[in-house]
């Protein structure tokens, strides 16, 4: 069951197109998974439309353009390539939301992070550091903050943080004022797609020396 | 030839998009059956100004806002075939066309427009290319490996890593507890996060 979704203002933002791209994407992700925000998406996107286009102001004479595309062919109707919906790791392998698809091809080896923890870093370019992250059951990240946001979609499976629990689709973001221990109790594990725009900072015990290579872990 | 096709926005201007959304459908419809320039011209006439308007409030520039109603447009005719009355009002349909071509034109002028593609956002035209682009894997090493290397540190560089980054201590309270200067804290930390990174790289 999802109980987390975008606000309001972020869904909005969203469906004017002025979300920031990582927000941008953890959204539609999330959307893809969520009915109930796909319903408000088509509602907002109607009255966005009605608001956008409800008049005009004095325009230029748009005859040319007209006549010059009306001269463009009907496009070809083009069956794209099949994109790879699914991620695999150990032998499972887990159904992806539409908009992550287009990244199975960025998205490096899987690498054994720590006890029942596993990494797989997503190539995004400047857009923000991304990983799929896979938690065994049982599997706990060291205690730690956010120097800047974080951004998680919860693919696969349900985790909890000391903070609440979460379930597939649910949508969350973490910033500077949020410590959390995220941790699988869940039989299937969990599978998490997370985008930070700043290394994490541990804030306890040994998993501290991680943080002069947390640029190394959590990219 | 289109010669004779009236461009109707002067009376247009009071319509709103809703009161003619099924109008604008069955334009649409015959775009894609038959090619019709006429219906074609009717659902430009209505929206190619109101796109306008509308791009500028977003972009602020001219020539770019002619450039979206542009693009918007001729998406409109080459792939009216797309359009699906069911799934909503075609005022609605151009609305998140121009919407993703902004946002596409946004992402290139930033030169950052292969991160991110706006068709994968929002599926409004659903025609998606699989990039099969082979990306370079990054560095990748596990908490034991830290461990380990930590370990074949020089034990003067190790007690002070230790104390700064397991016990949290600040340099100030490592160079007081161990009777040292803070200079040589500094540079002791440096030495061995550089000597810990030259490892890890020894390590891949």
């Amino acid at each position: 069951m999802i109980s987390l979704h975008p606000t309001q203002q972020q869904l909005h933002d969203f469906v004017e197109g002025n979300s920031a791209p990582a927000m941008a994407l953890v959204i539609s992700a999330h959307v893809d998974m969520c009915t109930q925000c796909q319903m408000q998406v088509a509602a907002m996107q109607e009255q966005a439309s009605e608001l956008a286009f409800k008049g005009e102001d004095d325009s230029p004479d748009f005859s040319s353009m007209l006549a010059g595309i009306t001269q463009l062919p009907a496009a070809e109707r083009i069956i794209s390539e099949p994109v790879k919906a699914e991620i695999e790791l150990d032998g499972r392998s887990f159904s992806l939301p539409r908009p992550l698809r287009r990244y199975v091809s960025k998205t490096g080896n899987w690498s054994h992070l720590l006890g029942k923890l596993w990494q797989a870093p997503v190539d995004l370019g400047p857009i923000g550091k991304a990983n799929f992250i896979y938690m065994e059951k049982g599997g706990k990240v060291p205690e730690h903050t956010h120097r800047g946001n974080e951004l998680t979609l919860v693919v696969d499976g349900e985790f909890s943080d000391g903070i609440a629990n979460y379930d597939s689709g649910d949508f969350i973001t973490m910033d500077g004022s949020n410590k959390h221990t995220p941790y699988s109790e869940a039989d299937e594990g969990c599978l998490v797609f997370t985008i930070v725009d700043q290394p994490l900072h541990f804030t306890s015990g040994v998993a501290r020396l991680l943080n002069p290579f947390s640029h190394l872990f959590f990219k | 030839m289109l010669v004779g096709i009236p461009l109707e926005t002067k009376q247009n201007q009071a319509i709103k998009p809703k009161d003619c959304a099924e109008e604008m459908s069955s334009y649409l419809a015959l775009v894609a059956e038959a090619r019709c320039k006429i219906s074609f011209a009717k659902v430009f006439g209505f929206f190619a100004p109101r796109l306008r308007s509308y791009a500028l409030k977003q972009i602020g520039n001219e020539a770019l806002a002619m450039e979206l109603v542009q693009d918007t447009m001729s998406n409109v005719w080459q792939k009216a075939h797309l359009f699906n009355a069911e799934k909503g009002s075609p005022s609605t349909w151009i609305f998140t066309i121009a919407r993703n071509i902004r946002f596409d034109m946004l992402r290139k002028q930033q030169n950052r427009k292969e991160d991110i593609c706006s068709d994968d956002l929002w599926p409004v035209l659903c025609e998606q290319t699989a990039d099969a682009n082979e990306v370079s894997l990054d560095e990748q090493i596990t908490l034991e490996q830290v461990g380990n290397l930590f370990d074949e540190l020089p034990q003067k560089q190790r007690v002070v890593i230790e104390a700064i980054y397991v016990e949290g201590k600040s340099q100030q309270e490592v160079a007081d507890e161990l009777e040292i200067p803070l200079g040589t804290v500094k540079s002791r930390t440096r030495l061995a996060l550089q000597r810990l990174k030259e490892m890890l790289k020894d390590h891949d």
